[in-house]
């Protein structure tokens, strides 16, 4: 990095950090503390809602996903509209009326206590769990790419944005959160256009995006019907993304205090609805606009040497090892097939117009078997770096970052680190501020002596967010020296989210069940989604939908059974 | 909708907000796929 970089980069996350500080308010109580006294716009809750939900890893992975796989991943959002719909009607009605604090408080008020403990312990653990991993994932990319070291960057990821969060509450992660998303989306747009501005004289959008689409990169829409039935193991496709992607996002709005804390900060019901309305109506768009970022990425990169692989330390250390002739050899075939390409995508994107149809299909025809050729020789080179052992084998995490440092200019690469730095701490703040309110509420009230008074429980839940931003520190240090945690993290959510989406369905539509069955059906319906993982290859976007399901069937078939019992 | 004595912004009921997500939604997908097959 460059010295203009650096003070942008200093610039911008100084600045977030003192206007953090600067929009905490001194709050009376936890009511002020962690929902804001309860009186923010719908403008703020969305941005807050978006905030949250955008880590680092989804402008790191998102723009990689399309360079490598194409557009098809939007489709995994195209659950989340309905999702909003759903909540609107069915779930924040209710949390409004109880003037809840926490998404679990209601489980006792309509099951029994031990299933409120029950559904926040999953929480705090998979919660923590996953922000320490959420701040570890671009630490590891940044300090990979950059040479910084993780575990100051690590530090520095996660434990800045504690200097706003502990003190601020709710409303400071709220207000930092809009402005981090306007930083994050100046960051991304201009990327964007740099990577148009970057192609050769002759060439822009519309052919950029022709060149994507030979290459099947603007394959947006997927059936996932594979020799002639319906593929289980195709993770994006319209069925997967929109039943999939429908439960994981009920799962994760309607039961995960990240996002139910932000939503009930809400001055009323209605501006929680429009919130979550509006997020469903900007949602596909905007991550249609952070996957075309990836698609000029991709295009650039057809006129452009593009890294075999994009992680350079992992083939350094592959080099190093018993492959390095075969790695060497990959890259010299690479090298070959990028120039036969750039003369077809030169052809095919300046004078594409002039060619006949039969010249143009053949030269279509003949870049697309290159690309697949090429495909094929990324993925020899990710099974070098799995069978050395050297490091990650996926590369797509670091598609954009090195796109960045490789060809923006001295400035523009400062801010796009600040972009992911930011983004972490946007999701990371409201992550704190949820593991303490519900550690608060839901724990420590429950076990404490009544009593306490406003000022005491206050100060008690600041050293809960602070306590938790330490230990997601401490995780994500561990993670570094633990490389298969990261997977195991991210499986662990996959494996509650559905369940817990089946308790609260239970909870809100099946009247008749009590708090025995549904404690029972929870615990059958997470051996489901465990035995499915364990001897299927089925999709993990199916688990939540099956895992919800189950929870509903089973706490159907319980709750006869144990009332028969009973007489 | 008696938990939430306002009204909706701009539309009458809280429906029509919904129908506008949905069928957003639903045109969104009519134009990935258009842009899909047109440049497959």
């Amino acid at each position: 990095m460059r010295t203009a970089d650096w003070i942008v980069l200093i610039l911008t996350l100084a600045g977030i950090i003192l206007y953090g500080i600067a929009r905490s308010r001194r709050s009376k109580d936890i009511e002020g503390y962690f929902l804001s006294n309860r009186e923010m716009p719908w403008y703020i809750v969305l941005l807050s809602i978006m905030g949250t939900q955008a880590s680092a890893i989804t402008f790191l992975s998102a723009p990689g996903q399309a360079y490598t796989d194409g557009m098809r991943f939007v489709q995994y959002y195209f659950g989340l509209p309905l999702a909003m719909v759903v909540l609107c009607i069915g779930f924040v009605p209710i949390y409004h009326r109880l003037r809840l604090f926490t998404a679990y408080e209601f489980l006792e008020t309509r099951f029994d206590r031990k299933t409120r403990i029950l559904t926040s312990t999953i929480f705090l653990v998979s919660r923590a769990l996953s922000t320490g991993i959420s701040i570890y994932a671009p630490s590891i990319i940044l300090s990979s790419l950059l040479g910084w070291d993780i575990y100051l960057t690590n530090i520095v990821m996660g434990g800045l944005l504690i200097a706003y969060t502990v003190n601020g509450g709710a409303r400071a992660v709220a207000y930092t959160q809009q402005l981090i998303l306007a930083v994050v989306f100046a960051g991304m747009f201009l990327a964007a256009f740099q990577a148009v501005r970057l192609l050769p004289d002759g060439i822009g959008f519309p052919e950029a995006m022709r060149i994507s689409g030979h290459l099947g990169r603007l394959n947006v829409i997927t059936t996932g019907i594979r020799d002639g039935g319906f593929d289980w193991t195709d993770r994006y496709n319209l069925l997967s993304g929109t039943i999939g992607g429908f439960f994981l996002a009920l799962s994760y709005f309607g039961t995960d205090q990240s996002q139910v804390g932000r939503y009930l900060t809400a001055r009323s019901l209605r501006e929680s609805r429009m919130g979550l309305i509006m997020n469903g109506l900007v949602k596909v768009p905007m991550q249609f606009l952070i996957l075309m970022v990836g698609t000029m990425v991709f295009a650039f990169y057809q006129f452009h040497d593009a890294p075999l692989h994009f992680n350079r330390v992992a083939e350094e250390q592959v080099r190093a090892t018993s492959y390095r002739d075969s790695v060497d050899m990959l890259k010299a075939t690479h090298a070959r097939l990028q120039a036969e390409k750039r003369t077809l995508v030169r052809d095919l994107g300046a004078s594409a117009g002039e060619l006949g149809t039969a010249v143009r299909d053949s030269k279509v025809e003949a870049l697309a078997r290159i690309q697949r050729e090429d495909d094929a020789l990324r993925g020899r080179m990710k099974g070098y770096i799995k069978a050395s052992g050297a490091s990650e084998a996926n590369d797509t995490n670091y598609i954009f970052l090195r796109f960045v440092l490789d060809h923006l200019p001295a400035g523009l690469v400062g801010l796009l680190i600040a972009v992911i730095f930011l983004s972490a701490w946007g999701s990371i703040a409201a992550a704190l501020n949820s593991l303490a309110s519900s550690t608060i509420v839901d724990i420590h009230r429950t076990f404490a002596r009544p009593g306490t008074d406003d000022a005491k429980e206050l100060r008690i839940s600041k050293r809960y967010t602070l306590m938790w931003g330490v230990f997601c520190i401490l995780v994500a240090e561990l993670a570094t020296d633990m490389g298969s945690l990261i997977e195991a993290v991210n499986i662990l959510g996959s494996w509650f989210y559905g369940v817990m989406l089946g308790i609260f369905l239970v909870a809100f539509y099946l009247k008749q069940v009590g708090g025995d069955a549904v404690f029972r059906a929870a615990i059958l319906g997470e051996a489901v989604v465990i035995l499915l993982y364990a001897y299927t290859d089925m999709a993990w976007l199916w688990l939540n939908a099956i895992g919800a399901v189950a929870v509903v069937a089973a706490a159907l078939v319980i709750q006869p059974l144990l009332a028969r019992r009973a007489r | 909708m008696a938990d939430d004595p306002e009204q909706p912004p701009v539309f009458r009921t809280w429906r029509s907000w919904y129908l506008l997500v949905t069928g957003f939604l639903l045109l969104q997908i009519l134009l990935f796929t258009l842009l899909t097959r047109s440049c497959a």
